[in-house]
């Protein structure tokens, strides 16, 4: 196969970047920021928590503990030799790494000798080391890690959320897994999924700032070789569209209570550029501090400036959630239930959709300011199936009439989970 | 690096601007300066929130919100904090660029328009500020200072400050006491503001593509009828430690947590500051570091153990979460890697890594509108502005014998444990 590059552009950003086809089977994006010293680039696997059923090329079903992404994406940064860090210490690079519900990426920063950095990050994410002393010596680590995750109680709140919808979707098990699921991971394992979904097809590169397409490209044709394209399957329970319960409470040392509200959304299939958008300035119509909601809870002091929403989707799960600090969590939530009963009835006011939508491109425009914000959306745009620039224009191109009839079909009051951490007093 | 244009506009009050075209946004922001005082932090604090939520022209939180949304958004944002002794309120604005509008509106000129409002202009009836506004912040507030607790790695800091710093003026915080915010009335807070615009020092700084003459002659009209007097403090730095105070709390958690709080020995502006920083960064800054390397990777002991300098009360701070069985071996893996800096066990390696870590992140903060912002609102306290060129030479002329100083320099003050009751 041979290299295929396409320019993507856009009018209303001012901005441009190239989409490459390597013939490594890598999928490039290069979004070169003139003027900009810095350059950011950020590699990614389509393989996060939730990857853990799974099969190659129609082989056996392999199941994995609990936490297994997150581990490896710990591992991956040693070698025989020693580890990324120390190898970045040389170019002075600052580096990072992280697992989330359906990704894992491996990403740099830098002023200079940015090809050096390259090198570093395209060798160790393709070159895993994992070994039985090794393996056994990061569980104290993460074990620690899982252990501050515990007292977090925005972390906690947001987890018993996703168990009280989801029956069987992995995206309920905690991202570090457990203390307990963590201690049955080995180093043969840790190559299952290595193997599996650490191929060039199913993995993506970002690269943006200070940057040209030839050096990348130039790294890219040395150090990858053409990965042979397998057939990666996940395997999920079957979802039913109901929650599992309206209600959950965990008691937690914490002086202010803390809520999240989420709604079960219909999951066949991810959202689009176009859907994306409607979404957007639904949510912010509906519950921005300009809305009518925001204000009646303020006045009720149900709320306070923490109060935040969130479209939370992945394969195989969608939810709308709706969250903050709170001192009654359950009457918040019955007034944002009843706020949406009354929008899908009434519809929202000209000056509410305008505002909204401004502020939603608004927001999609600023989004393109830093070049770690600019490779991180991509990867995610990627791994969704869409394009960014697609995406401003389908948020200029919304109309009132789009954005409400997304909304008779979202934000069922009858189905939706609230969950709150609270003092064992209160 | 971006150059800065810097102008007086009236006694304490400073116009200082960075044009640049890379960017979709403009950010301006008004820092506002006092002496930290009990007396007058938590009024300081609750103002800060009331002006940043409504003005004369949009009188509530509503109103105001619904302006800035039609303005692409754009975001006017307050917050409160301390800089050695003194207090900082920072209101800001920040919106789209007004080349990227779709219908060719000038959102930065409102947005400066704006924030000169909510400054000079506040919403006030019989001369004082709306008892309903001032409830409502005053709510939020109150439970922002409560949630402090919810997350226990910055209540660990926030506790080890308070009890290291309990005689010190450093030792109140950001927002006063939780007491005082409830007892301020709308009247203190009309006077707490008139005081401000009399005596605080005001530091204006704009980052944009567009000419600042607009936002500046705003600012200088505005500032033209006021009598101005500006007070400013001196921060006090205790230089040693004489004896080690250590604090356990228990609370119901999963995980420990560690703080230790040393006297750094050198503050700003003595040229030793710079030897400081990056004896702290070898020690606890970076993923090269020697706490990153020994306590996390070779001991296994936390996933983060972290240390920072504040170069302006010049207090170092060390946190790491643990399980409790394993905090004194934790607390002895920290000590040891300090005493072995003042040993002078430092690699060149270590020294050069941590030096080129640093200047990246300085060239980096370059391009970003926030962090061009950061960079020099950071030095609003250091008597002129630094480029990064410059400090990059700064950092890069540190010697290993001034790191070594630097480490001697240290003595631990205070030791705060959190754990579990039954741990």
């Amino acid at each position: 196969m041979n290299t295929v590059i396409n320019e993507v552009k856009s009018q209303r950003a001012g901005d441009s970047y190239y989409k490459i086809k390597h013939s490594s089977g890598l999928n490039i994006y290069v979004y070169p920021k003139e003027g900009y010293r810095s350059a950011y680039a950020i590699i990614g696997a389509r393989y996060g928590s939730i990857n853990t059923c799974f099969s190659r090329d129609g082989g056996e079903k392999i199941t994995v503990p609990d936490g297994i992404a997150h581990y490896l994406e710990h591992k991956l940064f040693e070698s025989a030799e020693g580890d990324a860090f120390t190898r970045y210490a040389e170019t002075g690079a600052s580096a990072n790494a992280y697992t989330s519900f359906e990704k894992t990426c491996y990403l740099f920063s830098c002023t200079e000798k940015f090809d050096e950095s390259f090198e570093i990050l395209l060798d160790f994410v393709g070159n895993p080391y994992f070994t039985a002393q090794t393996v056994a010596k990061e569980q104290g680590i993460i074990g620690q890690e899982i252990k501050m995750y515990d007292d977090s109680p925005d972390w906690r709140v947001m987890f018993n959320m996703l168990g009280g919808m989801y029956h069987n979707h992995p995206v309920k098990i905690d991202i570090a897994g457990t203390v307990e699921s963590i201690a049955e991971i080995t180093a043969e394992k840790l190559y299952d999924c290595y193997n599996t979904f650490y191929n060039l097809n199913n993995m993506v590169l970002c690269v943006a700032g200070n940057i040209t397409v030839e050096q990348v490209l130039k790294t890219c044709d040395r150090m990858l070789r053409p990965n042979e394209k397998h057939t990666i399957e996940t395997y999920f329970e079957d979802e039913p569209y109901e929650i599992v319960e309206p209600y959950v409470e965990q008691s937690f040392p914490v002086a202010v209570p803390i809520f999240n509200l989420g709604f079960k959304e219909k999951a066949d299939s991810l959202s689009d550029e176009r859907r994306l958008a409607q979404i957007g300035i639904l949510l912010s119509a509906l519950a921005s501090p300009t809305s009518a909601l925001y204000r009646e809870m303020l006045d009720n002091n149900l709320i306070n400036s923490t109060f935040s929403f969130e479209l939370f989707e992945g394969p195989g799960y969608c939810s709308v959630i709706f969250g903050g600090e709170s001192r009654a969590p359950k009457q918040a939530a019955e007034t944002i239930k009843r706020y949406i009963t009354e929008v899908k009835k009434n519809g929202f006011t000209d000056e509410d959709f305008e505002n909204a939508k401004k502020a939603v491109y608004g927001d999609s425009i600023s989004d393109l300011n830093s070049v770690g914000s600019i490779a991180n959306l991509i990867a995610d745009y990627h791994f969704n199936g869409n394009e960014i620039f697609t995406y401003i224009d389908a948020i200029a191109d919304t109309t009132k009439a789009d954005v409400e009839a997304c909304l008779a079909d979202m934000l069922d009051v009858n189905n939706c989970t609230l969950s709150v951490v609270k003092n064992a007093e209160e | 690096m971006s150059q800065i244009n810097r102008k007086q506009l009236a006694d304490g009050v400073f116009f200082s601007s960075v044009r640049d075209g890379r960017f979709k946004t403009m950010k301006i922001s008004a820092n506002i300066i006092v002496p930290l005082s009990a007396d007058t932090a938590a009024a300081n604090a609750l103002l800060c929130d009331v002006l940043s939520h409504s003005c004369k022209a949009y009188p509530d939180f509503t109103a105001l919100s619904k302006k800035l949304c039609s303005l692409y958004g754009a975001d006017l944002s307050a917050f409160v904090r301390k800089v050695g002794d003194h207090q900082l309120i920072a209101l800001s604005a920040m919106g789209l660029d007004d080349r990227y509008t779709l219908n060719g509106e000038s959102v930065a000129q409102e947005l400066s328009r704006l924030l000169c409002s909510v400054i000079f202009e506040p919403n006030l009836s019989d001369g004082v500020f709306v008892e309903e506004n001032v409830e409502q912040e005053r709510r939020q507030l109150l439970d922002s200072i409560d949630a402090e607790y919810n997350d226990k790695r910055l209540y660990a800091i926030a506790q080890l400050i308070k009890h290291m710093c309990a005689k010190e003026t450093y030792g109140i915080k950001r927002y006063g006491s939780a007491q005082q915010v409830r007892e301020v009335t709308p009247q203190d807070l009309t006077n707490a503001w008139k005081n401000l615009l009399k005596t605080a020092i005001f530091e204006i700084v704009y980052v944009g593509d567009s000419a600042p003459d607009k936002a500046q002659a705003v600012f200088s009209e505005a500032f033209g009828n006021i009598d101005r007097a500006p007070a400013a403090a001196d921060t006090q730095i205790i230089r040693t430690a004489n004896s080690v105070n250590t604090v356990t709390e228990e609370i119901n958690v999963a995980q420990a947590k560690l703080v230790m709080g040393f006297r750094a020995g050198t503050a700003l502006p003595e040229k030793e500051a710079d030897a400081a920083a990056l004896m702290c960064a070898i020690l606890g800054g970076t993923a090269n570091s020697k706490l990153f390397c020994n306590v996390r990777e070779k001991q296994s002991l936390c996933y983060y153990c972290a240390s920072r300098y504040d170069k302006h009360k010049g207090i170092m701070l060390i946190d790491s979460g643990v399980q409790t069985e394993n905090i004194d071996k934790l607390k002895a893996g920290i000590l040891k890697e300090i005493e072995d800096m003042k040993n002078g066990v430092i690699t060149d390696f270590e020294m050069d890594a941590t030096k080129r870590a640093m200047i990246n992140s300085f060239y980096s903060s370059n391009d970003t509108v926030g962090g061009i912002e950061a960079w020099y609102t950071a030095q609003l306290f250091d008597g002129g502005f630094t480029t990064i060129e410059e400090m990059a030479a700064r950092i890069g002329a540190v010697t290993k014998e001034q790191v070594i100083a630097a480490a001697n320099k240290l003595t631990l003050d205070t030791v705060y444990v959190l754990k579990n009751s039954e741990g």
